[in-house]
């Protein structure tokens, strides 16, 4: 027979004021298994606590309810305290009183109350009779990190788990790290050059020993779990032997084709033998097989830059390799793209060359960039004299875009001003936006600068037009604050477009078993108080992935992360809920309904043998440390065979039947 | 929902307490998630929100985990009315639990609204952890709604009164089918010698070791399943309208007995070659093991008793007439023979007795059912014949807890057979041998049957059709349809 205490807390008024938890508690103890029962003003103090301690140990209790408030506040503390009386956790249960009853329904009578109270209490104590005592899984920890996404979210992350003294591989995508923050010129609200900041970073990563880059490469497959993950990375073909370029550039300088630069937006060449920008790291060039005429026109002439190269590390008919690498946990840093102009015809976007976005803004104002750090505009190479500026390009508006705030426009559009303004002196900016929002450290007094001390025109409202009239941008728009239409002459438009999901976003979630939204951002565990994980374990986010994010809310995102890494890194085993499904190994019919509905993929096919080793049948197996503890296994099973500890059908039932 | 400042007010006060002194306040259970519904309904304590107190909270690890039967268990617990919620799709804390449960409840809604149990008495919805005032208005409507239908009494008659058994139909006579006395046996056909033929041909070239076919019965004039491992014995085979039996059953059921005679073959219908897709989908029969022997089917007896040498309409099984498998598909060796064009009349005696019972009274369905249910005995005679109901240990065997009760009563009856129903779900291919192995003449095929045309119309799915598609039931889209959700 079960030894059930029940502990009715009054919550200092607020249980009592609609309980009588005295009569509750009195009324408990006719129920059959419970061997004590009473009521106090508040368990979860420390007196509180105590007093269940102490008639844990007077009436070898075995099992027990606390009526009190939400399991989501409280459970954690009285199953930790029932533990150090020596009762097992996992046979403790919380009658919600509070939020479920007292809160909720008001009888000055009472009676009301007290008998819901009762009702919950009684359903729990016959759900506790069933909880078996369980005890926390151990998983052993692969302590080495994978960080997806070499931009400075990534970066920050791998420098910060490398400095822990733990191992990283870091994979990006492009033949070098940096992401977008390396297109960046000067960088709000401090204005220090992006480069300047960023390289020193790249740079440090390349060489710690703890960190091991592997670029120009994507992750093709995820298999395992928390602590074991088994990852497959495809490793694209560079044409060239990496371990033996010295990064002289020789090649690079040899190759006589010419190709579209994605880092500079298109608006400026560069070579087919390329690295994507000067300061690139590695600094190992890859051949774009879309441009050189080896590949293009089916392995002809050319070859010049394997000619040329001294240690002779040109391979031409290199294929994609894969490897494969054990991890602990993955860091996910993958990043954002903007939304392309061409997304906005009427706004001349994709017919005007002078219709830009604010990255080609970026790579003008860039030293390093195609125009050498002058504002020229790209159709003619003039210099501007008018330039307006269109904030929220699709952003806050469902119909052209997206409905979110792309949170960084309103201040990258001043910078822009600014930029403009110390290049270009004679020039005027004009800068349509909706609302201002500059909510970080320093941002509302960068904004303010850009508008008294730089001269650049805020006109609140929309344009509804761009169209191109003698070889000058028209922009047609409303001043709301005013009440008046508006036109302006301008000589080029800049696009504040929308931060949108890196394209691909959604392929990624699905091979690493990660949530999303309904544009692509990978989705958190919890918004604010677990912001860089996901519900998926030993998986992290960090970064742009998540939605729009300047660049130190992305570092400290890669600090942030780096400290969970490091955390789950300091045991060698690690302790998880046992809230898993279980299966019944003599009845299992091997139908693996089970296996394809688990959202995690926990589920097994095992074999059974027999002494000669011949397989007899198959029989499904969880996978503890994979296995979330969700159970749309176990109402997925037809005959039953596989069960929720915590949770299982036999203690629904036994509470149903204590309605 | 009210606030604390409405609820105080006399009148709003008198109305609560009268129906708790009165006993007649009824009973909501609530299963919800603990992640969004749990949290939302915490919600609405932690900001004083006042609703009705009659509803108890089943907490969950998830939508995905709620088994359609615990809203049964819950009614057979004397509820009058069930919340199910979770949360809003997309919002899963475990990715995809409440696709797969909105998929569930699409089959489970279908069943209980066809046997009668009145839909108006279970809510669906998605409560997130910030829709406290969503959650309190919920328990208030549900409340309301279920109290202006009253207390579930229909459903806890059938828990009170433990009704004595009492056989309606002459369900001795459908044991002893057969060719009525005084009607030859025919000569056989030019099916029957093809038949013959390949089961030869297959046993001495070795492709199989034992052929699963039909013969007449050595005494009675019926016909039975036989095994046949001699080539000189094949012609004793047969085929034609009174080889009714589903011989796949073999394949799962029998399978070790079956094993040990060596490879075999078997011969389908079209319906039966359905069942060998879905056993094949769920791995209880590796395809590359079994050489399937499709012969062409023009329809087969309903009550074999009925027979007078050929088959008439009116002693065509319902399950055959609109058949669109006459010629079996997914087979390895095809038996020639003539397949007649479907008769063009409209829907088949089954669909259109569906649409006449969908178009009743769900109490008038209730009913019908009821009456049906009150003679099963529990012989599970429908559970043995269907070849996917292949169950190492069937449910209604697991006792801990108890799923059904095993006694032949009214509300154990009915829990059993909304259990089979909801099993066979997005399975079933009609093949209708359950129907035909009742003893006591349940029409089966109708719940089956309905539950199919469920899946057809929300899922464009056909059971036992494709070998590389998934049940309905274990897959889902997440923008699959969910208007029946609050
Ligand atoms: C016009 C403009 C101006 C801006 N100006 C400023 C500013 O002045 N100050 C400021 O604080 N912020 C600014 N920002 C914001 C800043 O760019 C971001 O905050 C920052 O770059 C985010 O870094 P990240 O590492 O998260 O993403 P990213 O920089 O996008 O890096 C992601 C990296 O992951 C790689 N990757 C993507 N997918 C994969 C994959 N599947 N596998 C492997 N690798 C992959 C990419 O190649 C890239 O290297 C500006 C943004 C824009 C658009
Ligand atoms: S669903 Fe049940 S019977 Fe089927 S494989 Fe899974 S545990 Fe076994
Ligand atoms: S409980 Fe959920 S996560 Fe665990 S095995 Fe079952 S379906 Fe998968
Ligand atoms: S009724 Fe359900 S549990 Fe029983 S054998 Fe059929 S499918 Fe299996
Ligand atoms: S065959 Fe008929 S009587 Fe027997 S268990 Fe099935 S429904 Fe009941």
């Amino acid at each position: 027979m079960a030894r059930i205490g029940v502990f009715v807390c009054q919550c200092g008024n607020n249980i009592a004021a609609e309980v009588r938890t005295a009569e509750v508690a009195e009324k408990l103890k006719d129920v059959p298994g419970v061997v004590h029962a009473e009521d106090a003003r508040f368990y979860c103090s420390n007196p509180g606590q105590e007093q269940i301690r102490k008639m844990i140990k007077e009436h070898n209790l075995d099992g027990l309810i606390v009526s009190a408030c939400s399991p989501h506040m409280h459970e954690k503390t009285f199953r930790k305290a029932a533990e150090t009386a020596g009762l097992n956790p996992f046979r403790v249960e919380i009658a919600n009183i509070r939020e479920h009853c007292s809160w909720v329904h008001h009888d000055p009578t009472k009676d009301l109350g007290t008998e819901k109270a009762g009702d919950i209490a009684r359903m729990m104590v016959e759900r506790v009779k069933r909880d078996r005592p369980l005890s926390k899984i151990k998983i052993p920890v692969t302590k080495r990190a994978l960080v997806i996404g070499g931009g400075v979210a990534g970066i920050q992350a791998a420098l910060d788990i490398a400095d822990g003294g733990r191992e990283v591989v870091l994979v990006e995508r492009e033949p070098s790290i940096g992401g977008h923050m390396a297109q960046l010129s000067e960088t709000f609200p401090t204005m220090d050059c992006s480069q300047c900041i960023l390289t020193p970073k790249m740079v440090e990563a390349y060489q710690h020993p703890n960190i091991r880059l592997v670029t120009y490469a994507e992750v093709e497959k995820v298999d395992g779990y928390i602590g074991n993950f088994t990852v497959t990375i495809r490793k694209k073909a560079k044409s060239i032997v990496e371990e033996n370029c010295t990064e002289c550039g020789e090649c690079i300088d040899k190759c006589p084709i010419k190709a579209t630069s994605q880092f500079e937006m298109g608006m400026t060449k560069r070579k087919a033998m390329y690295i994507p920008f000067p300061q690139a790291v590695p600094g190992v060039p890859v051949i774009d097989r879309n441009a050189c005429p080896k590949y293009v026109k089916d392995m002809s002439k050319c070859g010049l830059c394997a000619k040329v190269c001294g240690p002779q590390c040109i391979d031409f008919d290199q294929q994609d390799t894969f490897e494969t690498v054990n991890v602990g946990a993955i860091v996910v840093a993958t990043g954002y793209d903007v939304m392309p102009a061409e997304n906005f015809p009427e706004f001349s976007g994709g017919k005007s060359k002078d219709v830009i976005t604010g990255l080609h803004f970026e790579r003008l104002a860039s030293a390093s960039g195609p125009t050498g750090g002058e504002i020229k505009r790209p159709s003619d190479g003039k210099v501007p004299e008018t330039v307006v500026f269109i904030e929220c390009s699709g952003s806050r508006d469902e119909r052209r875009g997206v409905s979110y705030c792309s949170a960084i426009c309103c201040m990258y559009s001043a910078k822009h001003a600014m930029l403009y303004k110390h290049k270009a002196h004679h020039g005027q900016a004009y800068i349509f936006y909706m609302d201002i929002r500059c909510g970080g450290k320093r941002y509302e007094e960068f904004h303010r600068r850009a508008v008294e001390q730089e001269g650049a025109i805020y006109l609140r409202g929309r344009v509804s037009r761009v169209y191109p009239r003698d070889g000058r941008l028209v922009v047609q728009g409303a001043d709301t604050l005013v009440g008046s239409q508006v036109e302006i002459e301008a000589d080029m438009v800049v696009l504040a477009t929308a931060v949108v999901p890196r394209l691909g976003s959604k392929d990624l979630a699905q091979r690493l078993g990660i949530g999303y939204d309904q544009y692509g951002f990978y989705n958190e565990y919890h918004p604010k108080l677990k912001p860089v994980e996901t519900v998926t374990g030993g998986i992290f986010l960090s970064g742009a992935c998540i939605g729009p994010m300047d660049v130190p809310t992305a570092v400290a995102q890669g600090s942030a992360v780096a400290a969970k890494v490091l955390g789950l890194f300091s045991n060698d085993e690690m302790a998880r809920e046992p809230i898993v499904a279980e299966v019944n190994r003599t009845t299992c019919n091997a139908c693996w309904d089970c296996l394809v509905a688990c959202p995690y993929k926990a589920i097994e096919r095992e074999a059974i043998k027999n002494r000669q080793g011949e397989v007899l049948r198959y029989v499904a197996r969880v996978n503890e440390g994979v296995c979330m503890g969700c159970g749309v296994c176990v109402a997925a099973c037809h005959s039953k065979t596989i069960d929720l500890k915590g949770y299982s059908d036999a203690q629904v039932y036994a509470a149903l039947a204590a309605v | 929902m009210e606030t604390k400042a409405q609820a105080t007010e006399p009148a709003a006060q008198e109305s609560v307490q009268a129906a708790v002194q009165k006993k007649t306040a009824v009973k909501i259970v609530a299963f919800v998630c603990n992640w969004c519904t749990y949290a939302g309904a915490d919600l609405a304590g932690t900001s004083r929100m006042q609703y009705r107190p009659n509803v108890r909270v089943v907490r969950l690890t998830c939508t995905g985990r709620i088994d359609p039967l615990f809203l049964i268990k819950a009614f057979e617990n004397g509820a009058d009315g069930v919340i199910v919620s979770g949360c809003h799709p997309g919002d899963c804390h475990y990715v995809a639990g409440n696709y797969h449960a909105r998929r569930r409840w699409v089959f489970f809604k279908s069943l209980l609204d066809f046997v009668g149990i009145d839909e108006r008495r279970v809510f669906f919805s998605w409560v997130s952890a910030s829709e406290a005032n969503k959650w309190a208005k919920l328990v208030d409507e549900a409340v309301e709604t279920v109290t202006g239908l009253g207390p579930y009494t229909q459903y806890k008659m059938l828990t009170d009164t433990r009704r004595a058994w009492e056989p309606e139909m002459p369900w001795s006579e459908a044991w002893a089918p057969g060719i009525p006395e005084g009607v030859p046996l025919p000569e056989p056909t030019p099916l029957d010698l093809a038949v013959r033929a390949k089961a030869k041909e297959i046993l001495e070239t070795g492709k199989a070791k034992v052929v699963i076919g039909y013969a007449w019965a050595k005494r009675q004039r019926r016909a039975v399943p036989v095994f046949v491992a001699d080539p000189a014995e094949t012609d004793s085979l047969i085929f034609n309208a009174l080889c009714v039996n589903n011989l796949t059953n073999y394949l799962t059921r029998h399978a070790k007995d079956v094993k040990a005679l060596g490879r075999p073959a078997v011969f389908v219908k079209g319906c039966d070659a359905r069942n060998l897709v879905v056993l094949q989908q769920e791995s209880q029969v590796r395809r590359e093991d079994v050489t399937v022997i499709g012969v062409p089917c023009n329809g087969v007896v309903y009550r074999p008793e009925t027979w007078q040498g050929h088959l008439t309409p009116e002693t065509l099984s319902p399950k055959c007439a609109g058949c669109e498998v006459r010629e079996p598909r997914n087979c390895d060796e095809t038996v020639v023979g003539e397949v007649h064009p479907l008769p063009a009349e409209g829907m088949s005696p089954i669909d259109s007795k569906i649409a006449e019972m969908d178009a009743q009274p769900s109490q008038v369905r209730w009913n019908f059912w009821m009456e049906q249910f009150d003679r099963c005995i529990k012989c599970y005679a429908c559970r043995q014949v269907c070849p996917l109901c292949y169950c190492e240990r069937c449910i209604t065997e697991k006792n801990q807890p108890q799923w059904i009760d095993t006694s032949a009563h009214p509300e154990g009856n009915l829990s059993w057979n909304l259990i089979r129903a909801i099993h066979l779900a997005g399975r079933c291919t009609f093949c209708g041998e359950c129907d035909r192995a009742c003893p006591v003449n349940i029409p089966l095929n109708l719940i089956n049957r309905k539950l199919g045309l469920v899946a057809k119309e929300a899922y464009g799915y056909a059971a036992g059709m494709d070998p590389g598609s998934l049940p309905p039931m274990i897959v889902f889209k997440p923008d699959d349809k969910e208007n029946f959700i609050r």
